[in-house]
Parts: structure tokens; C-alpha cells; sequence
């Protein structure tokens, strides 16, 4: 079962390659937020009681519920409805996606002595997540899109380190809240100001700052 | 004494928040910079009274680290103390007050890195190092410094995200030892996996790289380092580059020990060399001379990869490169906002005849620019000349000559603009405006960086023997 909510965890990576709709990247997230509370619940009791009890609340509460509800805020704020300027067609994008999903499944099917400490499933969704996270990261033209991204790859970190076949120290569950945390200052802070400023979420319009021009 | 200097800022945020007092703002400040210090010194004179702690040490593998922190950060504490007074006639007292306690959270998660010996922790405060100073960047809420300000917490938290990845394949790395302390993980090297040990280095090395702005994941660095106000630039470049470097270090440490060390050394071997070049091309195209001084830290901060890489001579080189690059730099980005307060512009081509406006300012900038490019008795020289004998002996020719060329047109293209800045010919209108400004340069907007680049210079032709042993004791430690 657990398995099945990782590949619906990777799965939900392919729809947010193709779709433009910002709506439909946030529920996306909540989607990744949900998936991932069910894959700590359901598959993770070699780990002690309160880290499970931690782990699963704080999904849960700032996953699926807290971060998305900012993104919805900011999207009303901002009125911003699609990202339709990305450098490639939704076609090839699904396809370079799909490609580095399959290479993660491929390195959940390899049978390698090195790979004994790990669940080799969530090792090569986590691992195909992040990559196809920072890829959109690069193709994306709206700063809000970078955000989800940018949230997506820490979701993607989240399934890595749950990965791990050992009890994993606290320090890194904390690591994990805090990236969630800097997640949420870009939002609060930077999303709102740059667009107080600019007018408009562009990620065209950062790019004043060059060694060429004369910067006062 | 250690646990009370990563309390007392937290303390003092709170007084600094009710009060709201420019005079009060500085004097914390500077307050925490002479207890900071202090617990420095405490370590060579009366070692019991830093008492113990789980998580945090001082040792030699960070007194090194811990130093350069304190004296870069007592410096522009002094510094601040006249830039502020100017700063305050702009901003409102709660913008001032912000702006200090921004400074102390982001000394306090420097002091944090540096001090934990536990990767995890040290981990969780440089991420915290990126959400202090990411204010302190905005301050002046310009577009530029929007920009600036994004960038840099974007990039910074994707590269600590990806230092994260490696931090957790390390775990994977250590099989059945569960710990992340320094000590434990060094102890136990042997038997860790080598496969996995070497793909977490690329992870943390790619990670914290960009924290420290080497190439080719540096682009942060110019930005934000030109936006800041002077006295934040200083503590970017001279100290928070160096907390990213410490962990860096002590996981390359680890590699040591476990005997898994020739595939990190060519990896800091490409990202040095890569900082080099990208310097020696983008320097000179800057027309910016902020952005000229955070090129030649991503320059500087290639050489201390290039020097770990090559081991050896150059481990003594790393650490004395590593404490004059930081107070010399640290002085030239104070100047820089000296010049920057004469002026009103960052633009090099509008600034001329410095020599003529402000003399101690014109000084202070020759004499880091010499400092900068390692002229002797400068620190960097003695630390360079090491790094080329470390080539010579380890026979790899080419890439001297590689690493003498690169810096030969880094010292050229930085040359070309001191030069002009100083003696270039006036322009009556900005002549008027500086003169004009000169009222706003107090004496504490010099003080600090004429001690630092006599201590630079002196240190590079004696080296006191307590400070040659903890420099020795560092990479061993």
C-alpha cells in the first residue's frame, strides 16, 4: 500500500509539468502533502512513536493545509491565473518528466548491495522529485511558480529522508521544518514585496542587477 | 561562556525590540562584540571558563573560524557606530532597531555554525545565517535590493536544500552508526561506505559551495554582496563565507579519515579553478566596484578550495589565507562604504580623484587593494606563495601556471579600477558632492579597518607561536 502512495506521490509530479493553471499546481500540493502524511503513517513504525507522531502532524498540518493556503492567498492577491510563458511546450515537458521518473523507478528496481539501507522505492521517486523539481525550476517563468517548486523539491527531500531503513536523528526532522519555514518567509515576505514593487510576478523582470550596467 | 555568548544576542533582540534607541542599538552591538571576543581570548588564557556543552565546542578545529568572527564582527561593530548615525537620519527608529537585531540574530547564527559540532545543527543555523541576513540585504528596499535580497534566498536555500540531500546520504553512508557528530563520524570513517560518502560530498559541497560562492553556483554572491549596506557586505564576505567553508571542511574531514579522498579533491580542484576563471572574466566587465570586491571573494574562496584540494603546505596556506582574506576583505568592503557615503554612487566610472577628497579613505583603499592582490608583506602573499610551492611539489606545473595567470588578470582588471578610482581625472560636479559628504566619515568609519589591515600585514611577516600552533592544530584537530 505504502508503495502505491509513493507512485501516486510521483505520479502528481507528471501534473504539475503539464498543467499552467496555478490553481491546479496548489492542489497539487496539497495532493503531495496528503500522500506523504498517508506514507509516514502507513509505512514507517521502525522509527520510534513521537518521531511517527511529529512527522505525521506536521505534514499533515503544514503540507497540506498551511502552505497551500498562503499560495491560495497570494494567487487571490495577485490575481494570477496561468504561468503559460515556460521556455518548453507542455509536450515535452511531460516527456522529459516521465523520462526522469522512470529512471527513478529504474533505480528502485536495481538490486545493489549499496542500496540495503534504503527503501528503493521512495529512494527513486524522492530522488526523481527533486530532479524534476529543480528542472521546472529552470523553465518557469513566474516567481510564484518557482515557489512551488521549490516546495515540491522539499517535499521530495521529505520522501528521501524517509528512505532511510534507520532511525534518523531529530536534528533532521527539525531541518526538514525549517526549510518548510523559509518555504513560507519567501512567501510571506519576498512574493508579496516583489510584487508590491514590480508590479507583476515575472521572473523576467529580476534581472536589473548585471555586471554590464550601470547599477546605482 | 559559551553557552552565554549564543544566549546574550537572543537577549538583547528582546531589550533592542522594546526600547527602540539608535544609541542603544549600538551600544548592544558592540556590547556582544567585545563578550564575543572575549570568550576567544578566554580559550587561550583560562580554557575552563567556556564550560561545556553538548552540542557546541570550541576546539581547534573551529578557534580558527571563531577568531576571524570575532574580530571581523568587533570591527564592523565599531564601524556601524558611525555608518548608523547616518543610516538613522534616512530610516525610522524601528527600521534601525530591525536592522541591529538582524545583525545580532545573523552574528548568532554565524557563532552557531561555527561552534556546533554536530553536521545537522550546523546545518540548521547556516540556513538561519540566510534568514537573518536576507533582511539585512532588503534593507534598503530598493528594486535592485529586492532583487538582490530573492536571489539570494532562493538560491542560497536550494543550494542548503540540496547540502540537506547530502546530509542525508551521508546518513546512509555511516550504516550502523547513527550520529552526525564531528567527532563520532571521523572516528568511525573506516567503515563507511565509500560509494555513498563520495555522492553526499557532491551533495554538500554543491550545497554549501553556493553558500560560499564558489562556480559555478556562485550568482548569488555579486548580487547580494553589492546591495547590502557596507558594514553587512563585510560580515557576508569575510565571515558567513567562511561558516559554509568550516562545514565544508570538516566534511571533507570525514573523507579523510575513511580514506575517500581523491574524487572531493578533484571536485574542489574544478569548483577552484572555476572560481578563479569566473572572476578573472566577470571582474573585468564590472562597472560596479562593490560587485569588483565580491568577485575577488569568490576568487578568494577558490583559492581556499584549491588549497584543500592540494593538501600538504597548503593546509598552512588555507587557514592563513583564510584570516587575512577575511580581515583584509572586511576592510575593503568597510572603505567601499566610505566611498560609497562620499559619492552616492557604486559606479566606478564616477568616482575619481578619491586621493584628492578624502585621503585616509583614498589610503585605506590602496592599502586592501594591495592586501587583496597578496602584495607582501600582506598575509595572501605569504599564503599564495605557499599554494604555488604546493603545486611545484606535487609536480602539477600546469596548473600553477593556470593558477599564477588567473590571478595575474584578476590583480590587473582589479589594478586598472583602484588606480582610476584614485587617481583618475575629477569630475567638478561629483568633486563638489564628496566634498560635501566628507562630514558624513566620522573616526570610526576608519579606526577599524586600519586595525584590521595592520594586523593582516604584520601577521604576514610574524606569526605568533600561539597562533602558528592553533593554525597547525586546525586541520589536524
Amino acid at each position: 500500500m505504502v508503495n502505491g502512495f509513493i507512485i501516486l506521490f510521483g505520479l502528481t509530479m507528471l501534473y504539475l509539468s503539464t498543467t499552467s493553471r496555478l490553481k491546479a499546481h496548489v492542489d497539487a500540493l496539497v495532493a503531495q502533502g496528503i500522500l506523504l502524511f498517508l506514507i509516514c503513517a502507513a509505512g514507517f513504525h521502525h522509527m520510534p512513536w513521537f518521531i511517527i507522531l511529529f512527522l505525521t502532524i506536521e505534514t499533515l498540518l503544514v503540507k497540506a493545509i498551511l502552505i497551500p493556503l498562503f499560495l491560495n492567498k497570494v494567487l487571490k492577491k495577485t490575481h494570477l491565473k496561468r504561468d503559460t510563458d515556460a521556455n518548453i511546450a507542455h509536450f515535452y515537458c511531460l516527456f522529459i518528466s516521465s523520462a526522469i521518473l522512470f529512471g527513478g523507478f529504474m533505480v528502485s528496481v536495481l538490486d545493489i548491495p549499496s542500496l540495503s539501507m534504503i527503501n528503493p522505492m521512495c529512494f527513486g521517486i524522492a530522488l526523481a522529485t527533486i530532479i524534476i523539481s529543480l528542472w521546472l525550476i529552470t523553465i518557469k517563468q513566474k516567481i510564484l511558480s518557482n515557489v512551488i517548486e521549490f516546495i515540491t523539491m522539499e517535499n521530495g527531500i521529505f520522501l528521501l529522508s524517509l528512505s532511510v531503513a534507520k532511525e534518523m536523528p531529530m536534528l533532521v526532522n527539525i531541518g526538514v521544518l525549517l526549510d518548510v519555514f523559509i518555504a513560507i518567509y519567501i512567501l510571506g515576505l519576498f512574493v508579496s514585496q516583489i510584487n508590491k514593487e514590480l508590479g507583476d510576478m515575472e521572473v523576467a523582470h529580476l534581472s536589473d542587477l548585471k555586471d554590464s550596467e550601470n547599477n546605482d | 561562556m559559551i553557552s552565554l555568548v549564543l544566549i546574550l544576542p537572543i537577549i538583547f533582540c528582546l531589550i533592542l525590540f522594546f526600547f527602540k534607541n539608535n544609541t542603544l542599538n549600538n551600544i548592544l552591538i558592540t556590547l556582544y562584540a567585545l563578550l564575543h571576543s572575549s570568550v576567544g581570548i578566554a580559550y587561550f588564557l583560562k580554557p575552563e571558563l567556556l564550560g561545556e556543552c553538548n552540542y557546541f565546542g570550541l576546539g581547534s578545529s573551529n578557534i580558527v573560524f571563531y577568531l576571524v568572527l570575532s574580530i571581523v564582527f568587533l570591527a564592523v561593530s565599531v564601524y556601524n557606530c558611525g555608518y548608523s548615525k547616518n543610516l538613522a537620519k534616512e530610516f525610522p527608529a524601528k527600521k534601525m532597531m530591525l536592522y541591529s537585531i538582524m545583525i545580532l540574530i545573523f552574528v548568532f547564527s554565524m557563532t552557531g555554525g561555527i561552534l556546533s559540532n554536530n553536521l545537522g545543527l550546523a546545518w540548521i543555523f547556516i540556513e538561519g545565517t540566510t534568514l537573518a541576513s536576507a533582511y539585512l540585504i532588503y534593507f534598503n528596499k530598493t528594486k535592485h535590493s529586492i532583487e538582490a535580497a530573492w536571489k539570494y534566498v532562493f538560491i542560497c536555500s536550494i543550494g542548503i536544500a540540496l547540502a540537506f540531500v547530502g546530509i542525508i546520504l551521508l546518513t546512509i553512508a555511516t550504516g550502523d552508526i547513527n550520529t552526525l557528530n564531528y567527532n563520532d563520524l571521523m572516528n568511525n570513517a573506516k567503515s563507511f561506505s565509500h560509494f555513498w560518502l563520495n555522492v553526499s560530498f557532491v551533495f554538500i559541497l554543491f550545497g554549501l559551495g553556493t553558500k560560499m560562492g564558489l562556480a559555478p553556483v556562485h550568482f548569488w554572491l555579486p548580487d547580494a554582496h553589492s546591495e547590502a549596506p557596507s558594514p553587512i557586505s563585510a560580515l557576508l564576505s569575510a565571515t558567513l563565507l567562511n561558516c559554509a567553508f568550516l562545514v565544508i571542511l570538516n566534511v571533507y574531514k570525514v573523507m579523510l579519515c575513511a580514506n575517500c579522498v581523491i574524487f572531493a579533491r578533484t571536485m574542489l580542484l574544478i569548483m577552484g579553478f572555476l572560481s578563479l576563471f569566473v572572476t578573472a572574466v566577470f571582474l573585468y566587465h564590472t562597472t560596479n566596484y562593490k560587485r569588483m570586491l565580491a568577485y575577488s571573494s569568490i576568487e578568494n574562496m577558490g583559492i581556499l578550495a584549491i588549497a584543500t584540494a592540494l593538501g600538504g603546505i597548503a593546509y598552512f596556506a588555507l587557514i592563513i589565507h583564510l584570516i587575512g582574506h577575511s580581515l583584509i576583505k572586511a576592510s575593503f568592503f568597510l572603505t567601499s562604504g566610505n566611498v560609497l557615503e562620499l559619492f552616492e554612487t557604486k559606479r566606478i566610472k564616477s568616482i575619481r580623484s578619491l586621493g584628492l577628497i578624502d585621503k585616509k579613505t583614498a589610503w585605506l583603499w590602496i592599502a586592501s587593494f594591495l592586501g587583496i592582490c597578496a602584495f607582501p608583506p600582506s598575509m595572501l602573499f605569504l599564503s599564495e606563495f605557499l599554494i604555488v610551492k604546493a603545486f611545484l611539489i606535487q609536480k602539477h606545473f600546469i596548473l600553477c601556471a593556470l593558477f599564477l595567470f588567473l590571478l595575474t588578470v584578476v590583480l590587473f582588471g582589479m589594478a586598472r579600477v583602484v588606480i582610476k578610482m584614485v587617481y583618475g581625472k575629477k569630475s567638478e560636479e561629483k568633486f563638489e558632492l564628496a566634498k560635501k559628504n566628507i562630514t558624513k566619515i566620522s573616526k570610526t568609519m576608519y579606526i577599524p579597518q586600519v586595525a584590521m589591515l595592520t594586523l593582516a600585514f604584520i601577521l604576514g611577516v610574524y606569526i605568533p607561536k600561539f597562533l602558528d600552533v592553533i593554525i597547525k592544530n586546525t586541520l589536524i584537530g
